[in-house]
C-alpha cells in the first residue's frame, strides 16, 4: 500500500471540514430540500429586493378560486446583479413559472433556483452549489 | 562639441539621476494596491488543520462545530450572526466571499469588503495603542507600515464575540498581516491571529486575491431579513411577511 495515501485521505478530510467550517459561516440552505424541487406558476405578489437574499411571493389559485401564497428565498442581490439580474425584471402582478426546493417543514415555502419571466426568459440564481439540489419535475398541484 | 551643448549634456544627466533618485525614495516607490478585487482561492493558503486551541477551548470549540454539522444535517441550521445582519469583522472580512476595494490616501489604507459594507482603516507609521486603550469592536484599530515591497499591520481590539469560524479568542488577540503583490499580480494577505490566552501558537493562514479591473463595489444594505432566530437558536423563515 502507498504510504503517501492514508496522509491523501487525511488531507482530504481536513479540507473537507474547511469547507463546511466556511459555509456554515454564512447564510444556510440546509433548511431547504435538497433530493427534490417542485415547480408552480403563479402571480407575483410581491418581489422584495434586499440583502442578505431577495425574496419572491408568489400566489396560486386553485380549482375554486382560492388562493395560496409561496414565499420563495432567492440569494444576496449583488450575487444576483453580477449575474445579469435587475430589480426591473420581475413585477407586481407577473405571471411567472418558478423552480424551487421545497422547504422542509412542508410550509408553502422554497429556495428559488430558477425563474421564468413574464417575457419568456429563463434565468437562473447564483446559489452556491446549485448541483447539490437534485431536480425533480413535480408540479405544484393548486 | 561646443559649451552649451556640454551643459545641455550635463543638465540632462543631472535631471535623469535625480528623477531616478525620486522614485527610489518616494512614496511612489509602494506598490499600487488600490482597486478592486476578489478571492482567489487557487492562490490562497488554508490553514493547516485545526486551530491552535489550547486543550480546553479546543474541545468546546470542536463540541459546538460538531452541534452545528447536526443541525444542519437535520435541516434545524444554529442561527449565525448573518441572520441578524450582522458582518464579519476582522479577520473574517479579509475572506470575502464577495468583491472588495483598497484605497491607498496620503497616510492610510482603507479597505471596504463589499458584503455588509464593511470598512477598515489602516493607519499608517503610526503606534499600536494598548489593548486596553481600544474600544472593541468588529475591525478593531489596525496600523501599519511598508517594510519595502510588504505592508505589515496589526490589529488589536477585535471584539470576543466576532469570531472568525467560530474560534474564541480573547481580548488580547493581535491580528498581523503582511500583504504583498506578487509579479503575477496576484495579492496575498498572510494573517496570523496571535493570542496567548487561548491559541497554543499562532494561527496562520492566507487569503490571495485577483484584481477585477471594471468592477465597480456595489452597496449593500441589510434589510428586512425573512431568516430569523427562534427561541432554541435555530434558523427560521419568516413565511408570512411583515407588514
Amino acid at each position: 500500500m502507498n504510504a503517501g495515501k492514508p496522509m491523501k485521505y487525511f488531507r482530504l478530510g481536513l479540507a473537507i471540514l474547511a469547507m463546511t467550517g466556511s459555509a456554515l459561516a454564512h447564510h444556510s440552505f440546509a433548511v431547504y430540500d435538497h433530493t427534490r424541487t417542485l415547480n408552480l406558476t403563479g402571480s407575483v405578489a410581491r418581489w422584495q429586493w434586499t440583502n442578505p437574499h431577495a425574496y419572491l411571493d408568489i400566489d396560486v389559485k386553485d380549482a375554486k378560486g382560492a388562493v395560496k401564497r409561496y414565499v420563495l428565498e432567492g440569494t444576496s442581490i449583488n450575487m444576483m446583479q453580477r449575474n445579469g439580474w435587475r430589480s426591473n425584471m420581475i413585477k407586481h402582478g407577473d405571471q411567472i413559472k418558478v423552480v424551487f426546493a421545497p422547504l422542509l417543514t412542508g410550509e408553502p415555502a422554497g429556495l428559488l433556483l430558477e425563474v421564468t419571466l413574464a417575457n419568456g426568459e429563463k434565468k437562473e440564481l447564483p446559489v452556491p452549489a446549485i448541483n447539490t439540489f437534485k431536480r425533480t419535475p413535480d408540479q405544484v398541484q393548486p | 562639441m561646443n559649451s552649451r551643448k556640454r551643459l545641455f549634456i550635463a543638465l540632462f544627466v543631472a535631471f535623469i539621476t535625480f528623477s531616478e533618485l525620486a522614485v527610489a525614495q518616494a512614496p511612489s516607490g509602494i506598490p499600487d494596491i488600490s482597486g478592486s478585487w476578489e478571492r482567489a482561492r487557487e492562490a490562497s493558503i488554508p490553514a493547516q488543520g485545526q486551530p491552535p486551541l489550547k486543550p480546553q477551548f479546543m474541545k468546546e470549540w470542536q463540541v459546538r462545530q460538531q452541534a452545528a454539522r447536526d443541525a444542519s444535517a437535520k435541516g434545524a441550521p444554529i442561527a449565525e450572526r448573518v441572520v441578524h445582519c450582522l458582518p464579519d469583522g476582522m479577520p473574517g472580512m479579509m475572506a470575502g466571499p464577495f468583491p472588495m476595494e483598497i484605497l491607498q490616501s496620503k497616510g492610510q489604507v482603507t479597505i471596504i469588503q463589499e458584503a455588509y459594507t464593511q470598512v477598515r482603516r489602516i493607519q499608517l507609521d503610526k503606534q499600536q495603542k494598548p489593548v486596553d486603550d481600544v474600544e472593541p469592536g468588529f475591525y478593531g484599530n489596525s496600523v501599519g507600515r511598508w517594510e519595502g515591497n510588504t505592508l505589515v499591520v496589526d490589529t488589536v481590539g477585535v471584539r470576543e464575540n466576532v469570531r472568525y469560524q467560530n474560534v474564541p479568542h480573547s481580548k488580547d488577540l493581535h491580528i498581523r498581516e503582511r500583504f504583498s503583490l506578487g509579479a503575477n499580480g496576484i495579492l496575498r494577505d498572510e494573517i496570523t491571529m496571535e493570542d496567548p490566552t487561548i491559541f497554543e501558537k499562532p494561527w496562520t493562514f492566507t487569503f490571495g486575491y485577483r484584481r477585477m479591473p471594471d468592477y465597480l463595489l456595489l452597496e449593500y444594505i441589510c434589510e428586512d431579513n425573512r431568516q430569523y432566530t427562534d427561541e432554541k437558536g435555530i434558523q427560521q423563515i419568516r413565511v408570512q411577511p411583515a407588514k
